[in-house]
């Protein structure tokens, strides 16, 4: 197998994450700080965009590299990298649903809940930054924090959630909330996804709780 | 370098130095074997249509053209083909590399676009080639300009000095020494000990036949352990051709990857299910496989420096002449550059349909027909 090529792979990977890093802030901050949203309007769909079109670098590469090393190729590495660029590539685009969000006059700047959100957001981003060091560093038990301290994030989003449909929480935007931590919840999966590709059998992936 | 690649760079010299004794052994070989059986041997291919089908039939049965043209530019550095026997055998070796990338299309089978993309991209290879024979063949067979360019290349380069051609440079001894080595090795088994001092012409088609061998053993060889070595500049080579699309720099990434791996086949069909999973494009393609159409050329190149003959570099620059005049003719004009691939895509559109008109087409193109015409010829 060539190396390189496949550090290549992760090096774009890499650059995904960082893009994707970049556009959860600026979503996030739309809705959890006073951001003029037209001021990154453009910035968030191009940085969507160059998302995109790192994923496909990432599957053009992988088809050059299956054609240049047919005789002797790591199938299941491949089939981890096409699903882990998958999960990225939708970290991006439910970071447009947030931004959407915002779009619609919703914000959650002067809710009660403004601190709790805040640090929502400070956990994601780290989860994303902890993605981005497991995939440089090869180190499993860091993979399984890493999906522990996602599936615990995923659970408080769930509790939220559940609690709005059943309205035990008196909330000011009920829809945009709901719709935000949903939205949160699948950018952690997404997170929680691509860890799995590093560490799991190419079956498992993505059935974590299977 | 680490020892994985010093290992694959330390084979690959070994075998390039063994395929170039082995060219040497069927040269001696053919000697051994005398003019008068060797002059009927190749009577057949005296009608020149009869030598391009030769060309084509033996490079579909070993699936290598540089197999082809080294044992022929080992036949005519021995004397025993002349060049207006070998050349047309030459071109039809171009046409008969072709049917390797066109089976590699046939594991994209199940898909029908992906199909028919992966069968265009290489049958273009198939129509460029033939376009290209149907141009030069007649043209080189009454004018013999490529020849006179080839002859004349020849003079130059032995003008020049240059120590492969010279009759006792280091590198014609060092493959002198390897070759009695190997003839003396061979003829020390005790079979083929015998065979030579009692009858000489079974002996001399033996070595004939294990020079061959060896040939394409040492060349396999070669192409295996260059390929492992440039695994990381053939992806990204690849990889800057994608991103520039086509053009020249295509055609050099192809000349480059052939002349590094050694083998037109690697870089045709490399491109293959490149081309059939839709991220490069049949015509971003098409240049990549006219270089490597040109970049094949130096294996015979290289072959003609284990033999005594200049005859044996006339044949191998003929080959590099070709290639080069058939990108020549065909790349600059689009009209002209588009003919073989448009022919190619609209073959893939009726074999997407039928694909058993697939497995036609090979067994027609690469067997029945040479096979025919070899009949009808002689």
């Amino acid at each position: 197998m060539s190396k390189e090529s496949l550090d290549n792979i992760d090096a774009k990977l890499s650059e995904m994450l960082t893009n994707s890093m970049h556009i959860f802030d600026t979503a996030m901050n739309c809705l959890l700080g006073d951001t003029n949203l037209d001021s990154v309007r453009d910035d968030l769909y191009s940085t969507d965009k160059a998302i995109n079109e790192l994923h496909r670098e990432v599957r053009r590469e992988m088809i050059v590299h299956s054609a240049v090393n047919s005789r002797n190729l790591d199938i299941p590495l491949l089939l981890s990298y096409m699903t882990m660029s998958k999960d990225i590539e939708r970290i991006g685009d439910y970071c447009k649903n947030l931004f959407e969000i915002a779009e619609t006059g919703n914000t959650f700047v002067k809710g009660d809940d403004l601190d709790s959100y805040i640090e929502l957001r400070n956990d994601i981003g780290k989860l994303i930054v902890y993605l981005q060091s497991c995939l440089a560093l090869d180190d499993e038990s860091k993979v399984q924090d890493l999906i522990t301290l996602g599936s615990s994030i995923s659970s408080d989003l769930d509790n939220r959630i559940t609690n709005l449909l059943e309205n035990k929480d008196e909330i000011q935007f009920p829809v945009a909330s709901t719709l935000f931590f949903r939205y949160l919840k699948r950018i952690v999966s997404h997170i929680i996804n691509a860890s799995t590709a590093l560490i799991m059998p190419t079956d498992q992936i993505d059935y974590l709780d299977e | 370098m680490n020892l994985k690649s010093f290992k694959n760079l330390s084979f690959a010299i070994f075998f390039l130095y063994f395929f170039l004794v082995s060219i040497k052994l069927l040269e001696k070989g053919i000697k051994t074997l005398g003019a008068e059986y060797t002059d009927a041997l190749f009577e057949s291919v005296s009608n020149p249509f009869a030598g391009l089908l030769v060309g084509i039939l033996c490079t579909v049965l070993v699936q290598s053209s540089s197999v082809t043209t080294a044992t022929i530019v080992g036949l005519v550095g021995s004397g025993v083909l002349s060049l207006e026997y070998a050349i047309p055998m030459v071109m039809g070796a171009n046409i008969g590399t072709t049917v390797t990338n066109t089976l590699v299309s046939f594991g994209h089978v199940r898909r029908e676009q992906e199909f028919k993309r992966a069968f265009a991209a290489s049958t273009m290879h198939d129509f460029f080639n033939l376009l290209v024979v149907i141009i030069l063949f007649p043209l080189d067979l009454y004018t013999g300009f490529i020849t006179k360019m080839a002859e004349n290349g020849t003079d130059f380069i032995i003008a020049t000095g240059f120590t492969a051609t010279k009759p006792n440079s280091p590198i014609k001894a060092g493959i002198k020494w390897g070759s009695n080595n190997l003839l003396d090795g061979i003829s020390s088994i005790p079979f083929i000990g015998n065979l030579s001092e009692n009858s000489y012409r079974v002996y001399a088609v033996l070595l004939i036949i294990i020079a061959i061998a060896f040939i394409f053993l040492s060349l396999r060889n070669v192409v295996s352990n260059m390929k492992s070595l440039m695994l990381n500049q053939i992806e990204f080579g690849l990889d800057k051709a994608l991103a520039r699309g086509g053009g020249l720099f295509a055609i050099l990434i192809g000349i480059l990857i052939t002349f590094s791996v050694q083998s037109s086949s690697i870089t045709t069909s490399i491109l293959v299910p490149i081309v059939g999973s839709g991220i490069l494009s049949i015509e971003n393609a098409f240049p990549i496989t006219l270089g490597a159409n040109i970049g094949t050329t130096i294996t015979a190149v290289l072959a003609s420096f284990a033999v005594d003959d200049p005859a044996g570099l006339t044949i191998a620059l003929h080959h590099v002449f070709f290639n080069l005049i058939g990108v020549i003719i065909v790349y600059p004009v689009k009209a002209v550059r588009n003919f073989p691939v448009n022919l190619a895509k609209r073959l893939s559109v009726i074999t997407a349909k039928r694909r058993y008109i697939a497995i036609l087409y090979v067994l027609v193109t690469f067997l029945l027909l040479p096979l025919l015409g070899v009949v009808i010829f002689n």
